[in-house]
């Protein structure tokens, strides 16, 4: 038998993205009674008011980092916090706004962005200035990693009910495809169709495809990915090398970005 | 073995009966391929397949299954229940791989989840024609003389119904309206035609199949292994849909209120990364060429040495579902091809 001490404290913080990471948590209505007694939670923006923390024992951090300001507060968080969860594909690879990234210079895409008469306009001090967008791990120690556009509660609840119970998560990758096997689906490979399955993280139960969409890759990149492999079988089924990157980095990220070029 | 002779049109007939023994599965087709899923009436059955996406090893080692509850109080072993399961249209393959599994599950040491849902389960095989994809004639697995409650033969104008175990007498006796035991000199014909046919129908051989094990033993530092290894995509789908593929992780899931929870096996492929890591993260098999030899030496060569045949049936899913074609196929010829390449024999 065994017992917790005292409930450890949870703070839900939200950077760039379209927070559907903090509200698939609101999302789960069987477990969300659960999740506001088994922890305690002592800062969730999108779903209380008061908002200030001196220490969190776990740190569930959403979005990426976009600029100056939010950097300042990502590297509070981490200092506040024992344990900082990196909660969804935005925090974990840096999401869709990573895509741009490279394509042209930083300076360039703002200015085709926002300028205006030729110049960037100021930003306020509310936001802060702009810095290219990075997943959270770039900056700060990040202790483990939920990815997911949004999270899958099936995913999310037995690595965080660990995490509250003073447990190791484990960390095992697999991709989409062993789930989607669990589900028994045929392979849309197989059929020529793409399917980003074998270089996509798993977690999501395989969803899509098991309604008949091929997987785009939501979840981010997958440890054991094999993107050369992937690439000469979406060009076999009739994509253009460039096409099939540009597919691959849509929610790839940083990880993604690496392997096509070969550094990882 | 007792052996009965059916006519095809009292099958709807047999299906109603054998309906009230359990919950009975059978091949259907949606979304373009075949599984087994639950019959509620003869119509939804669809006996024309080559071969289901997971075979019905999904009823004794499904992708996955709490083995325990726990809460503060507490533990429990959680078992299925005493329902019995049917499931129909079993090919000879698939009844291979069964019996493999319950060599390995039901052998010296049970396992009880195993064994309570084998318990349940009552095969009803059917016959099959191969397509281009199906290499059991090779792997000596197109016939099947047990592991079935009982085995329907499609002839022409009957079927013709073997009986592999007291379940499958006692179904067989309570059917009796249904069937004859009268198998006259014209049926053993059409069987025997019926034989040959099908003989003539495989298009994929392995010819060197007997001693593939002595090639993967003797060629052990083979190129060809690096070659599918940068092929492979290590989605583990060669793992799930073989029918013989059996390992499984073991995760503690725990409730949202942090009180309660379940433990859960959770099928596993030896193709995917951190499979061989043990304590102190020392992962003996850290690159895709060494996790894909593994699965194919301990298919086609180390279970021989253990149980005196490969665990390769023959069913044709390794063929049909690898994204990449890494399969016995590709694999065999391969490193027969590399052998045949050096030497210059195999002409």
């Amino acid at each position: 038998m065994w017992k917790r001490e005292k409930k450890p404290v949870v703070g839900v913080f939200g950077f760039s993205g379209c927070a559907g990471d903090q509200l698939a948590i609101l999302h789960m209505e069987d477990e969300l009674v659960d999740f506001f007694t088994s922890a305690d939670i002592k800062f969730f923006h999108m779903a209380q008011s008061h908002q200030e923390v001196e220490h969190v024992d776990i740190a569930l951090v959403e979005g990426s980092i976009n600029t100056d300001k939010q950097l300042a507060e990502l590297k509070e968080i981490r200092k506040k916090a024992d344990i900082v969860v990196a909660l969804g594909t935005c925090a974990t690879h840096g999401g869709i706004q990573y895509l741009g990234d490279n394509e042209k210079e930083f300076e360039e895409r703002m200015l085709l962005v926002y300028g205006k008469d030729g110049k960037i306009p100021e930003f306020s001090e509310l936001v802060g200035n702009p810095i290219p967008a990075k997943p959270i791990h770039k900056f700060i120690e990040v202790d483990f990693s939920i990815p997911g556009c949004p999270i899958a509660k099936e995913n999310f609840i037995p690595i965080y009910t660990k995490l509250i119970s003073g447990l190791k998560p484990s960390k095992y990758p697999y991709p989409v495809c062993i789930e989607c096997k669990f589900q028994g689906n045929d392979c849309f490979l197989l059929h020529g169709e793409y399917c980003l399955g074998p270089v996509t993280a798993g977690g999501c139960d395989a969803c899509c495809p098991t309604f008949g969409v091929p997987c785009v890759g939501c979840f981010g990149a997958y440890e054991g990915a094999n993107f050369e492999s992937m690439i000469e079988k979406l060009i076999e089924i009739g994509l253009t090398e460039e096409d099939a990157k540009r597919k691959l980095m849509m929610f790839g990220g940083e990880a993604t970005e690496l392997a096509l070029k070969g550094e990882k | 073995m007792k052996t009965y002779k059916m006519s095809k049109d009292r099958f709807p007939e047999f299906i109603e009966l054998i309906k009230t023994k359990g919950q009975l599965f059978g091949p259907v087709k949606g979304n373009g391929h075949y599984s087994f899923e639950k019959i509620e009436k003869f119509e939804d059955l669809d006996f024309d397949y080559q071969r289901t996406v997971i075979g019905p090893k999904k009823f004794l080692t499904p992708s996955r299954y709490p083995t325990l509850r726990y809460d503060k109080t507490g533990q429990s072993d959680v078992f299925v229940s005493d329902e019995p399961q049917i499931v129909i249209g079993v090919h000879p393959c698939d009844i291979h791989g069964i019996n493999i599994l319950d060599r390995l599950f039901l052998g010296n040491i049970k396992d009880p989840y195993y064994e309570k849902r084998r318990n349940n389960l009552i095969i009803i095989g059917h016959s099959c024609f191969p397509d281009e994809n199906c290499i059991c004639k090779s792997t000596g697995t197109d016939m099947v003389e047990d592991g079935f409650d009982l085995f329907f033969t499609e002839l022409e104008k009957h079927y013709l119904v073997w009986v592999g175990s007291d379940k499958g007498l006692s179904i067989a006796i309570e059917a009796e309206n249904l069937l004859s035991e009268e198998i006259s000199e014209e049926d053993i014909q059409d069987y025997v035609r019926w034989q040959q046919k099908r003989s003539g129908m495989f298009k994929s051989e392995i010819p060197s199949f007997k001693y593939l094990a002595d090639i993967i033993h003797l060629n052990y530092d083979s190129k060809v292994w690096d070659q599918f290894g940068e092929k492979c995509l290590s989605c583990g789908t060669c793992s799930l849909v073989c029918p013989t593929c059996n390992c499984f992780n073991v995760e503690d899931r725990i409730n949202m209120n942090a009180e309660d929870g379940y433990r859960e096996r959770i099928l596993d492929s030896c193709t995917l990364p951190y499979y061989s890591m043990v304590a102190g993260n020392h992962d003996f098999r850290p690159d895709r060429t060494a996790r894909l030899k593994l699965y194919y030496t301990h298919k086609l060569k180390e279970y021989i040495g253990k149980w005196g045949q490969p665990s390769c049936v023959g069913c044709g899913r390794c063929v049909t579902f690898c994204p990449v074609d890494i399969n016995v196929i590709t694999v065999s010829e391969a490193l027969f091809g590399e052998v045949c390449e050096n030497q210059e024999v195999c002409d």
